[in-house]
């Protein structure tokens, strides 16, 4: 009986950075590329496993076009497998493709680009990725879903290169959609002088906005320093 | 109403800070005048704690701190040190890049000695 392959290629993103998780954004899903699609993978593969042990090989090969071949492998055999085993093997690539479009829709849902920048607002440096959104100081003309391009980035990191700006990357641009217009945590503020009967309590809340980045573009002209692996 | 205030403030303190109201009021003053003070502090605390991570990024390249900052400022790279700290830790690749950046644009003055390479105990056994 032919070997069969399945249907998943492990994906062994060697990224050469890991993400922070300082900003950390209220999502249904893990918002980290590299931890993204292995728990549907082991899932599905200790799953496919436990129904289909006859039929599929222990080791999963890197080819994503697994029904193809199976369904080739009665064709190429007429003569060796005979008729109950083709058909155990018909319903066995059905079930299969099932399972696959199952694991590859589970796949489609987060695709982000791996780019990180640093831009600076308000006089403060941010790494900022797509997808997230940060607090910065409260822009004053602003109003909730406005779109915002902000010029000022310092630096763009991509999969395999590095964009250093001098000061700044030219062209380059972060978009940004204004999610929210809010307050800082209370701080109080109490000043004391010993001896001298002065005390004075005062709360204070600054005034942030909360921005989420959509996209950064622009960037691809740049000289960059690029990773030879 | 100030006194519930003051024991909202309290919560955590040793002993009967946290529950008698005399002991109380003082510490949370005293709590409160050390918050003022020190929001000045950890600012100057923070920029210390990112000029250590650097240092120990670049050293792991061969290059000290202040090299690697005079190479960056004769590049005209504005980044600040806290993006550099956090790329330090977690884009080392990029950061890795900047090291080579700085190290064109200022090689230093001394001869710098790279760490001494760690050898297992297969030497040995």
């Amino acid at each position: 009986m032919a070997s069969t392959a399945t249907a998943i290629s492990v994906s062994a993103t060697s990224s050469p950075f890991k993400l922070s998780l300082s900003h950390f954004p209220k999502k249904n899903y893990n918002s980290s590329f590299l931890s993204l699609s292995k728990p549907s993978i082991s899932h599905s593969l200790s799953s496919r496993k436990s129904i289909f042990t006859q039929n599929l090989s222990s080791k999963p090969s890197f080819s994503l076009i697994p029904k193809f071949s199976e369904s080739e492998a009665p064709v190429i055999e007429p003569e060796a497998a005979p008729d109950p085993e083709s058909t155990e093997i018909e319903t066995g690539v059905e079930v299969e493709t099932a399972l696959t479009q199952i694991v590859e829709v589970e796949k489609e849902v987060p695709k982000r680009e791996e780019i990180f920048a640093v831009v600076m607002i308000g006089s403060r440096q941010y790494i900022v990725f797509p997808g997230r959104f940060i607090y910065i100081q409260r822009l004053k003309g602003a109003n909730v879903n406005d779109k915002i391009i902000l010029n000022k980035v310092l630096l763009v990191g991509t999969k395999n290169s590095t964009y250093i700006g001098k000061p700044v990357v030219t062209n380059a641009a972060v978009h940004a959609v204004v999610e929210e217009q809010g307050l800082n945590p209370k701080v109080i503020v109490f000043k004391y002088k010993k001896k001298k009967n002065y005390r004075r309590k005062i709360g204070h809340r600054q005034p942030n906005t909360r921005i989420r980045i959509t996209s950064i573009t622009g960037y691809q002209d740049y000289p960059a320093t690029t990773l030879e692996t | 109403m100030n006194k519930d205030k003051i024991f909202k403030l309290a919560k955590g303190f040793r002993g009967r800070a946290k529950n008698c109201i005399r002991i109380a009021r003082e510490r949370v003053e005293k709590a409160l005048q050390y918050s003022y003070r020190d929001r000045r502090t950890k600012k100057r605390d923070m920029r210390s704690l990112w000029i250590e991570r650097i240092n120990a990024g670049t050293r792991s390249h061969g290059v000290n701190y202040g090299n690697f900052m005079h190479g960056l400022m004769k590049e005209n790279i504005q980044l600040n040190r806290k993006v550099l700290s956090e790329l330090s830790m977690h884009e080392p690749y990029s950061f890795k890049a900047l090291v080579d950046v700085s190290r064109n644009a200022f090689p230093g003055n001394k001869k710098v000695v790279l760490p001494p390479t760690k050898v297992g105990l297969s030497i040995v056994v």
